[in-house]
């Protein structure tokens, strides 16, 4: 079997693995920033502004090679409803973090310590919302893969 | 107070237009609806039937697009336009057999 290994929708699985690790990262960092005392606030601060900043772009770039990849693997697998799910929650997941990381950034800016401390709790709980969708998208994306053979060379499909 | 609402509601808004619409899968047959959506790039169209049902069509190597009993180019395509389109379901999947422009 010949198997081209630099097809399209294998961009995909190379970028979205980063996203995944940074914004459950930023998550944990944001969280660890608001429990943690003024002295080590600033550094769970800075920690969680670094990898959502850098979540976020490859969430923006997984969602281009998850784009280029959907054309191919929506035409072999045998319930693409599930892959347009993973698409639309990915699609969410990445506006919410979006919207958090735009958030902390104004955060900076903000000299009132009270709508500072709204806002920044505000991140947190958007944070924790995209998360949720982070997961169900992972798990959605995880079934398009290891249950229906998406984008697998050479997948046995035998659909009814 | 009412800085706090304000951007709590374009906090709301802005990740609900992140939101895509479901699509629908249908039994094999034919249907007719007008074109909600066009993928140019992925040979893709999203077909909205009268009942309402998004029905996403990835055309395969053996669909047939027509108009007036003519084959006429994917380019022709457009949102608003009414189609006929016969489908077969294999699986949850719906491969397009036939797509004909009714107008």
């Amino acid at each position: 079997m010949n198997i081209d290994i630099w097809r399209k929708e294998l961009w995909h699985p190379v970028t979205v693995h980063f996203p995944l690790v940074l914004l459950l990262g930023a998550t944990a960092n944001q969280t660890a920033a608001m429990l943690a005392d003024n002295q080590n606030r600033p550094a769970w601060q800075t920690a969680s502004s670094i990898t959502l900043l850098l979540g976020v772009a490859t969430a923006w770039l997984s969602l281009y090679t998850g784009d280029l990849a959907d054309g191919i693997v929506a035409r072999t697998i045998c319930d693409p409803t599930e892959l347009k799910d993973h698409e639309i929650t990915a699609r969410a997941m990445t506006y919410t973090f979006t919207v958090a990381a735009i958030l902390q950034q104004i955060v900076r800016w903000i000299i009132t310590p009270r709508l500072r401390r709204f806002t920044n709790i505000l991140v947190l709980l958007i944070l924790i919302t995209g998360t949720c969708l982070l997961i169900k998208a992972g798990h959605l994306g995880a079934s398009v893969v290891y249950q229906q053979g998406g984008g697998v060379a050479g997948y046995p499909q035998d659909c009814d | 107070m009412k800085q706090r609402s304000i951007l709590a509601i374009i906090v709301i808004l802005f990740i609900t237009a992140a939101c895509g619409e479901k699509t629908s899968v249908v039994e094999s047959g034919t249907y007719q609806g007008t074109i909600h959506e066009v993928e140019a790039d992925k040979n893709e169209i999203y077909v909205k039937t009268a009942d309402g049902k998004l029905l996403e069509l990835y055309f395969t190597k053996t669909t047939t697009l027509t108009r007036n009993g003519a084959t006429i180019p994917f380019s022709e395509l457009a949102f608003g336009k009414k189609v006929s389109v016969e489908v077969k379901k294999a699986g949850q999947r719906l491969d397009p057999i036939a797509v004909e422009i009714l107008e």
